[in-house]
């Protein structure tokens, strides 16, 4: 498209920077991101060099066969292949120690046994080193070998809650000592905190249980 | 939880009803069973009322700053065994600058953590201890 030089003649030195426009923009352009040179191919070391002078060599121009290549080493054993669920072994194996007969299971399974323990029920716990807890049950809570059970009372005009992890070892005995009137129609009696609902002591029920069931034993068995 | 302003009520025989908390002692955090703290009597129970003679009532006034014992709390304590141990509300006990309990009787449950923590004259004092 340049214009001929005999109609203008400063022309030619439009052709002139006409043809560094066709070089020019493409590289003036470039971001220095874009400019790609491809890397050079590795200069293959001359054949048959003596042993000695590779060791001249600095180590990573010393011909390696294997210089590339990353050791993969084999995946470890999957311990979930070994044990597929190992929190209900624990629970199996601590159930085995704790409670083999399963008894105190049976006790606390609201859900499946129809006898247990149900949220509403007054229930006396006694310790190992022979303090007794009484109060009513706000709520178990099934965790297994945690499973909980959580009672409330009145002591000396004050509330008291205790949770009580059932197979401690440190729990003797549970006993009910009086069903609830009715299935509480939930699981969960934190209503019975608040003062309209709350049952208040519990302590002359479970002393009236105690005396009829010394009366039953004949006397023969203190507590 | 007890800390800075909380109001706790006096279960001895020393005059105080109502406490509130000015400080915890030997502690960074909020006070618990078993704890030292320092307090400012609120409200005196009215002199005579416990029965047991004037010479026994109001040992100490409103406005005194005293030592205490928490013996009671509302937020729930774990002991060792897993079990939890929650009470109605937040108690303590007065005591002198030497440890020693300044009322004589003590009325409501206190918490056993008070047996770890070297308070046996107080365990000793109270009628329950859960």
């Amino acid at each position: 498209m340049a214009a001929l030089p005999s109609m203008r003649p400063l022309g030619c030195l439009r052709s002139l920077i006409g043809l560094q426009d066709a070089v020019q923009p493409q590289i003036t352009r470039r971001f220095i991101s874009t400019a790609y040179s491809p890397k050079p191919k590795r200069v293959p070391l001359p054949p048959n060099l003596p042993q000695q002078f590779l060791s001249q060599l600095p180590e990573r121009l010393q011909p390696r066969e294997d210089s590339k290549r990353v050791k993969v080493y084999p995946a470890p054993p999957s311990t979930r292949k070994v044990c597929k669920d190992p929190i209900a072994k624990v629970t199996e194996s601590q159930m085995a120690i704790h409670d083999p007969k399963g008894e105190r299971k049976a006790l606390f399974d609201y859900r499946r046994n129809p006898r247990s323990v149900k949220p509403g029920d007054i229930l006396r716990v006694t310790f190992k080193n022979g303090d007794p807890f009484n109060g009513v049950a706000l709520s178990i809570k099934l965790r297994g070998i945690d499973t909980s059970v959580l009672l409330r009372n009145e002591l000396t005009r004050v509330a008291v809650e205790m949770s009580v992890k059932v197979f401690s070892p440190n729990v003797q005995s549970v006993e009910i000592v009086q069903r609830a009137e009715r299935p509480a129609r939930r699981a969960r009696l934190y209503f019975m905190r608040s003062r309209k609902h709350d049952r208040r002591s519990v302590e002359n029920l479970v002393g009236a249980y105690i005396r009829q069931k010394r009366a039953f034993l004949g006397g023969n068995r203190r507590k | 939880m007890i800390q800075l302003k909380s109001l706790l009520s006096c279960i001895d025989n020393s005059g105080a009803s109502v406490v509130e908390c000015v400080n915890v002692l030997k502690k960074k955090r909020a006070a618990t069973i078993g704890d030292r703290i320092v307090v400012v009597v609120q409200k005196q129970r009215a002199a005579g009322s416990e029965g047991s003679g004037t010479a026994l009532a109001n040992k100490v006034r409103r406005g005194d700053i005293r030592h205490a014992v928490v013996v009671r709390v509302k937020k729930e304590l774990q002991r060792p065994d897993g079990s939890l141990v929650r009470f109605g509300d937040n108690a303590c006990v007065l005591i002198n600058k030497a440890g020693d309990p300044i009322g004589t009787r003590m009325n409501g449950v206190v918490g056993q953590e008070l047996r770890n923590k070297q308070w046996s004259k107080i365990l000793s004092l109270a009628p329950v201890h859960v």
